[in-house]
């Protein structure tokens, strides 16, 4: 470069610089640079699916965000941690997110271990994490409205839905009096059924509950759970392995010629992106001859809304996949902090806590309420069996089961719910 | 002839060897140092860092005793890590009390390497490392199964950071990270100077005489599965403390720190480090972590880049890392002082 035109140049860019950065810090209303969100999700292993999912339902929401003005003038950074579905990677992830980079939120999370590890350390760090998938009951029964964490705060619906719906939809069939279960083999497989049978019990003390088979993390031959529960002769299977598990275990049950033999099968999450995705072909030659039943956290084809239909086009435009319920939930959980940052006017945990007391809020999943009880957000979401759908290139829920979610969810007291066998 | 009788007493130092040995007494003085420095000069994710390198750190030391030491690779040392963190998270959840709650750990861990140990210890190479294995997933297997005492995959949630107790003596709170930091520290550098100790001692001379020719020892009248026993429940301890110092980190124990995945942790900075090398497996832990939570800041296909740095130091390092600065300190031989091979070359390095 000429040197005479050296100076001056280092000077436009100086100014350009000051011009570019300087104001949106400047705007910003909270004294901070940007506010910091830290995003943690299981993107390793078997359940990647989900962490990824989180991941882009957290960029997305950024970018929309920053793009519409940020949050009282303030840019939202984000900053993604695989934690590797280990309670200890959570905990050290969220020790790093606050402690060095600096977060003053942070979001995510997949497993109930990782969720429940974290919970307490929480309370340490003095900062609010948004829960988008964990599902245990005990978290926000337990560590918030048992321990008072306020720290936590779950977005996304807890395990009722898997087990009381279920009883909820199937309590009218008078021709099932014969249930079994195959289930995850730790906490979120012991409470989904118990809590499915409670339920049940409650409008149906005729049914027998026959069998139950229980698979660990990570299983990939379920023919022997398969056998065990049938030769029992069940009317229906409740099943609660997720992710590649679930398709692996559908398959398998196909094999086994189970949908010869039962009325209905209860998949817990069969409604997850990645698991319709891994049954499409199955679902396209109607192998479940109907008797497949599933829900999700989140349904990308619930509800039939402006709001729902333009995130899905958005989405897929950004991302050129579906998003799961994982995502739904993340891309959600941001709007929700930005809704209770803008109202406290600040971060502080006590002061955006209370700002999102009451608080009611359309997201692309429908309209989520705060309940402050158990911090816990309310909405509704369908169960119904997968079908193929012309507008879609992958199978959707059809025959939707609408429950308020009202009707299935706890309230408290809380009563214990037994997490054994 | 006695143990003691065959390890006659070793040649006064060189006046070079004596230069390296207080060079290295120095750099050690001077890291202890910055280590009690830490809090007050660094962050609060640092602290909370170290405290995880020095957990693995005394769980390496432990099981380098095994590897490096006595010629037994262990896959199964997580089992006794889990066994002393849950022992300590259990102790801490009746009773609140920190060091009845790490010496229960600790305790718990070296009855359950001893008792392993019995049947562990008739075998050696591949089928002591696959039975080692074997019992460390049964411990996996019975923490995550055994749902009543251990929490099942959930783990047991909400254990405080108990106070350092003596009834009646004294009671100091260490619920501030900064404050159990040096519980840790404290802790962790008494473990390694004993081990430092335990490896110079007559002990440790006759596990390395074992682990360089088992006929040899056994000839020279040393009862070979007894010392491999000893240096078994030895490693276990290391690997319960090393257990029992995570509970009240974290507050959380779950069944993951029990699986073979976990046993890698120490085998890896290990080998990173150095077997040959006292100091080998501490440096190789804090290049584990250093290297790990570098990679993951930048990428979250940090798995893959962690494992092309570790395998780009193995190629480059195939004695670890250690072995780079040995080699520099080593001072030249005195000509007509050097060993071949064949005269005890091999001797193992400390």
């Amino acid at each position: 470069m000429n040197k005479k035109f050296a100076v001056p140049s280092i000077l436009v860019l100086l100014s350009l610089f000051v011009f570019v950065s300087g104001p949106a810090s400047a705007q910003c209303k909270l004294g901070v640079p940007a506010i910091k969100v830290g995003v943690q999700g299981a993107a390793s292993g078997p359940h990647a699916d989900y962490g990824r999912q989180i991941e882009m339902g957290a960029t997305m929401a950024a970018e929309e965000i920053n793009a519409a003005g940020g949050v009282l003038g303030c840019k939202v950074e984000i900053r993604f941690l695989d934690d590797e579905n280990r309670p200890a990677t959570g905990v050290k992830n969220a020790r790093l997110l606050v402690t060095d980079w600096g977060a003053h939120f942070t979001v995510g999370t997949d497993s109930s271990g990782v969720a429940m590890a974290m919970g307490p350390v929480l309370a340490e760090l003095k900062r609010i994490h948004f829960f988008t998938h964990a599902a245990t009951h005990r978290l926000t029964e337990d560590l918030v409205a048992g321990k008072g964490i306020k720290e936590i705060v779950r977005v996304s619906v807890p395990i009722y839905q898997d087990a009381i719906t279920a009883a909820l939809i199937f309590k009218d069939r008078m021709d099932i009096k014969r249930w079994a279960n195959i289930g995850a083999d730790y906490e979120y497989g012991y409470v989904a059924w118990n809590m499915f049978k409670e339920t049940l019990r409650k409008y149906r003390p005729d049914v027998e509950f026959v069998g139950e088979a229980w698979a660990p993390f990570l299983t990939l031959d379920f023919s022997p759970h398969i056998s065990a529960v049938m030769a029992q002769k069940p009317d229906a299977i409740f099943a609660t392995p997720w992710a590649g598990e679930a398709v692996m275990l559908l398959r398998q049950a196909l094999i086994q010629g189970v949908f010869d033999n039962v009325q209905v099968w209860w998949q817990a999450m069969g409604g997850s992106v990645d698991v319709l995705e891994g049954i499409s072909a199955e679902v396209a030659k109607d192998r479940f001859k109907g008797k497949l039943w599933a829900t999700a956290r989140y349904i990308h084809n619930w509800p039939d809304t402006a709001d729902n239909r333009a995130f899905i086009e958005r989405y897929r435009k950004r991302w050129a996949r579906f998003p799961n319920y994982s995502a739904e939930t993340t891309y959600s959980a941001f709007f929700i902090m930005k809704a209770a940052v803008e109202k406290a006017r600040s971060m502080e945990t006590d002061k955006v806590v209370a700002a999102m007391g009451g608080m009611q809020i359309r997201n692309p999943g429908g309209v989520r309420e705060f309940r402050s009880v158990d911090q816990q957000f309310i909405y509704n979401v369908p169960a119904g069996r997968p079908v193929m759908d012309t507008r879609y290139p992958i199978p959707v829920l059809g025959d939707l089961k609408v429950f308020e979610a009202k009707d299935y969810y706890r309230y408290p007291p809380f009563t214990p719910v037994s997490v054994t066998k | 002839m006695t143990v003691r009788d065959a390890h006659p007493s070793p040649p006064p130092l060189s006046r070079a060897e004596r230069g390296v040995t207080s060079r290295a007494a120095i750099l050690v003085a001077i890291l202890v140092f910055a280590l009690f420095l830490l809090p007050w000069v660094a962050g609060k994710y640092p602290v909370y860092l170290a405290m995880q390198i020095l957990i693995l750190a005394v769980f390496s030391v432990g099981f380098n005793l095994l590897f490096g030491y006595t010629g037994l690779l262990s896959f199964g040392q997580a089992g006794f890590f889990a066994v002393g963190a849950y022992g300590c998270a259990k102790i801490l959840l009746a009773v609140p009390n920190l060091l009845l709650g790490i010496a229960g750990g600790v305790v718990a861990a070296g009855v359950a390497a001893f008792l392993l140990g019995i049947l562990s210890v008739r075998h050696t190479r591949i089928y002591f490392s696959m039975l080692t294995l074997a019992f460390g997933m049964m411990i996996f297997s019975i923490a995550w199964k055994w749902r009543d005492y251990t929490g099942g995959d959930d783990g047991l949630v909400g254990i405080p950071r108990a106070p350092l107790e003596i009834p009646g003596l004294l009671s100091i709170s260490v619920a501030a990270m900064d404050r159990y930091y040096y519980v840790v520290l404290v802790l962790s550098l008494l473990a390694i100077a004993a081990m430092h100790r335990l490896v110079h001692s007559p002990l440790g001379l006759t596990l390395q005489a074992v682990r360089d020719s088992e006929t040899r020892a056994q000839f020279a009248g040393v009862p070979v599965r007894k010392y491999r026993l000893v240096a078994f429940t030895i490693a276990g301890l290391y690997a319960g403390l090393a257990g029992a110092l995570l509970p009240p980190l974290e507050n959380t124990v779950t069944p993951p720190i029990a699986h073979w995945t976990m046993s890698a942790e120490p085998v890896l900075a290990t080998l990173m480090g150095g077997i040959h090398s006292f100091a080998g497996p501490i440096v190789g832990s804090l290049l584990f972590f250093v290297i790990k939570d570098v990679a993951m800041r930048f990428t979250e296909y940090w798995l893959i880049v962690f494992g092309v740095i570790v395998v780009a130091m193995v190629m480059r390092f195939p004695n670890g890392v250690m072995s780079f600065f040995e080699h520099r300190q080593r001072p030249a031989p005195i000509p007509g002082t050097v060993r071949t091979e064949g005269e005890g070359g091999k001797s193992a390095r400390t």
